[in-house]
């Protein structure tokens, strides 16, 4: 009984099996093939940069068409996330499904060597022309350069854009009320202790305990930041490195000492302490307790916050928050700069060229797709950027130091606004950089640094416990 | 007499051409049965080119070498050495997998580096957590929508919302809810105890805020799918049981329950697979290195920066392979529930 009914049905609707195979057929074919005939390109070269970049967009393309590009280039600059880690993880995954865009990439100096070692990135030696090259190799900032090479080769891969170097900001005019002479006494430029310094903003501090929470913050959340920048240069600054002093920085992996677990590596982790928290036994003595226990949730936006909305008193960051700070409907002239304060003195690091004042050096650089459709074009765009237009450009509105230092001995407030102010303190610190140790290994090394770093800091382990921890566990994993 | 007819064979359609009109007669001297399975080959393609081919892939790359220089990511073969290297810790990952010694003293058991720190005992306790509270709470949003009130289908649309809230969203509203200057959560915790004072750089303390997080969103799904199973229970098996003299648990121990059981099973299966693979609430809440899950670690090998194929194909594998054991235990069950639960 139920067939008939079934066959009454079917003869009632009448669709065919035959038609039916065939319409779906005929459709899905047609969606297919839909897919498929996805356009080029329309030949505008991208840029992926961050939403600094891309606020001065207008002004950077209008740079580069002075520099020489041609106006039949288009260039577009688009935004990604801000944070460090998540570029690297999506230029990672853009490269490695072989996408044709964007067609150059703006890589942390910091993490393009990787890049570089697994033959992702276009290879500049014979690509860009020959002045633009000697260029590079004459004028630019040769620790900046270093870190777009191939460390074996010495190949040229990536245009470096800016270095970027960071300061200490701090209220200059509640430091002036509370009788102190900044001008006079040139903290812009003479560097400071580390106890000297948290002397003075815990007095600066006190004075105006009701309307500022914080006397210092910077960023030590368990992330790359923490690992490359805000630790290692502390360290250094005290005399202390990763892998036995500047020489080791890039290689030879498994060859070189493992030299965390050194007194003065554990000297700056019980600083952090003292600064963090006044009542822990770990914590070195001399220093007052300016930072709040929360920096071990911020990274640079979150520190910049508080200082931005006039609740701290000083902040550890890289320039692009100077130019933020320093503009006039911000604190305009009431922010100060100075060079990140000192843990020793040079003369008595250790490791040469270390102890003192010391900055990371950061930066970007930018490289090419190698699957680009737009080759020939985005090589121009690349040249266009080493003029020296483009550089003050980008100072000028982005607030990142030109690549060729000189650029910046005549340049004052009026040619590049308000962080014109600070060009003195951003010489000194580009004097004291000091990179980290980026091979193909080092995102996983930089994860077991400032895992254990953020454990000491937040008192899961003692300094002692957890360098010895990170010792055990870097010299595992410095094998080629 | 009812024997599968499926319509004269040779039909009006003789304009198909020539060299398909074979094809379409045998297609059309089919069963209704067979017929069906033809129509099902472009299904089960697709679903084997989208689910079965990668699950296959991912089994043939754990089985090779990491390179983390030169142009190609996989080494040679090694067979089960990725596993081995990520069970005993010895990767280039982050955080373990699991580290665990034995010893000789209760409870035979000593964690190498904290419970809230191996990925695989963060991710059971994550699973087995949400989907129980999920379960409890959303079985009361159920048992209470399925009373008839006044402005029912409005408490349906409250209850629902948190679970349209995108994931990043909803992890950005925690990680400002714990932050000193913005959210009143971290003062509040630490006030009663429950947390330390800064709970997103903890482990213990961000594994209860991401459990929290995702509770709060997904209990909606739970109570909406047991909806749909308390509401297919006949009204008048109620009424008999309360002229019978059953009093409310007694009622809902032997009619609801049992009834509704299929559908909750259904429910808890699926929150489990999605448990397991826990990421994105995470990763805009606290961070993978605070609270590593297991694809957390699969992320982090993929894209962390350092090319570790093999080994995070070995954790990926790993973790289907113990979602494939839960879904074998609830299958199990299931099972037993069609036969007759009373």
């Amino acid at each position: 009984m139920v067939d008939t009914d079934l066959q009454r049905r079917r003869s009632k609707t009448g669709v065919s099996r035959r038609r039916f195979v065939q319409a779906a057929g005929a459709t899905g074919i047609a969606v297919g093939l839909a897919g498929c005939a996805g356009g080029d390109g329309d030949g505008t070269v991208v840029i992926s940069a961050d939403e600094e970049m891309v606020s001065a967009e207008d002004e950077i393309i209008a740079a580069l068409r002075e520099a020489g590009l041609d106006n039949d280039v288009e260039v577009e600059i688009e935004a990604e996330d801000f944070e460090t880690d998540s570029r690297r993880q999506s230029y990672s995954s853009g490269l490695d499904a072989g996408r044709s865009s964007p067609d150059l990439f703006m890589m942390d100096s910091g993490w393009t060597i990787p890049f570089i070692v697994r033959e992702q990135l276009t290879n500049l030696e014979d690509t860009l022309s020959s002045d633009v090259r000697s260029r590079i190799d004459n004028e630019y900032l040769e620790a900046a350069v270093e870190t777009a090479q191939d460390p074996e080769t010495g190949d040229l891969y990536g245009v470096p854009i800016f270095p970027d170097y960071p300061v200490m900001q701090y209220r200059k005019d509640l430091v002036e009320d509370a009788g102190y002479n900044p001008d006079s006494d040139d903290w812009a430029t003479e560097p400071i202790s580390w106890m000297e310094f948290s002397e003075i903003i815990a007095d600066v501090h006190s004075e105006n305990e009701d309307d500022i929470d914080y006397g210092f913050t910077t960023q030590a959340a368990a992330y790359e930041g923490l690992a490359c920048c805000t630790f290692n240069e502390t360290m250094s600054s005290f005399g202390g490195a990763f892998f036995g002093g500047r020489e080791n920085l890039f290689g030879p992996i498994g060859d070189r000492p493992v030299t965390v677990n050194e007194e003065p590596v554990i000297d700056a982790i019980r600083m952090m302490l003292a600064f963090m928290r006044d009542d822990d036994e770990e914590a070195a003595d001399g220093y007052e307790q300016i930072a709040p226990t929360s920096i071990v949730q911020w990274t640079e936006e979150d520190a910049r916050g508080p200082f931005t909305a006039g609740n701290a008193i000083s902040h550890r960051n890289w320039p692009y928050s100077v130019v933020i700070n320093g503009a006039e409907d911000e604190m305009g002239e009431d922010l100060g700069t100075m060079p990140l304060p000192y843990g020793v003195p040079e003369s008595e690091s250790e490791y040469d060229d270390l102890g003192g004042s010391r900055a990371a050096l950061g930066g970007w650089h930018l490289t090419l797709n190698p699957n680009s459709d737009n080759f020939e074009d985005a090589v121009q765009v690349l040249e266009a950027f080493t003029g020296d237009e483009v550089m003050l450009a980008i100072f000028e509105h982005v607030g990142n130091l030109p690549p060729i230092p000189e650029l910046m001995d005549d340049v004052g407030e009026d040619d590049v606004g308000p962080i014109g102010r600070y060009i003195d303190t951003l010489q000194v610190a580009a004097d004291s950089a000091i990179a980290r140790p980026v091979t193909d290994i080092w995102p996983s090394q930089a994860q077991q640094v400032y895992q254990e770093v953020h454990d000491a800091y937040t008192q899961e382990k003692t300094p002692t416990e957890a360098m010895d921890d990170l010792q055990e566990s870097l010299e595992d994993s410095d094998q080629p | 007499m009812a024997t599968d007819q499926s319509g004269t064979p040779v039909e009006a359609g003789g304009d198909s051409g020539g060299i398909f009109s074979g094809v379409f007669t045998w297609m059309e001297n089919l069963s209704e049965a067979a017929y069906a399975y033809l129509l099902l080959i472009p299904g089960f393609f697709l679903l084997a080119l989208v689910a079965f081919y990668p699950l296959l892939d991912t089994l043939r790359m754990s089985f090779l070498a990491d390179e983390t220089r030169g142009a190609d990511p996989l080494g040679g073969f090694v067979g089960l050495e990725n596993y081995i290297n990520v069970l005993t810790g010895n990767t280039r990952l982050g955080r373990q997998v699991i580290d665990v010694a034995l010893t000789s003293n209760f409870p035979f058991v000593e964690l190498g580096t904290p419970f809230f720190r191996q990925a695989l005992f963060v991710t059971l306790a994550f699973a087995l957590l949400s989907v129980f509270f999920e379960t409890l709470i959303g079985f009361g949003q159920a048992l209470v929508l399925d009373q008839e009130f006044r402005g029912r289908r409005w408490v349906r649309v409250a209850i629902i919302i948190p679970w349209a809230i995108p994931i990043v969203i909803q992890g950005m509203l925690f990680f400002l809810l714990f932050q000193p200057t913005v959210g009143f959560g971290s003062d509040f915790m630490q006030a009663i105890g429950v947390f330390g004072s800064d709970p997103l750089a903890s482990s213990r303390d961000s594994f209860i805020i991401v459990l929290v997080a995702d509770i709060w969103k997904t209990s909606a799904f739970m109570a909406l799918l047991i909806l749909a199973g308390l509401q297919s229970v006949d009204r008048s098996l109620y009424d008999v049981a309360k002229v019978s003299g059953a009093t409310p648990w007694q009622r809902f121990k032997y009619i609801t329950f049992p009834i509704v059981l299929p559908a909750l099973l259904v429910a808890m299966l699926f929150r489990t697979m999605d448990a397991m693979r826990v990421y994105g609430i995470i990763e805009s809440t606290a961070g993978c290195s605070t609270v590593p899950s297991m694809t957390c670690l699969v992320i982090d090998g993929l894209f962390g920066g350092t090319r570790i194929y093999g080994t995070a194909a070995a954790v990926a594998f790993l973790t289907a392979g113990i979602i494939g054991i839960f879904i074998t235990f609830y299958i199990i069950k299931f099972r037993d529930a069609e036969g007759g639960f009373m």
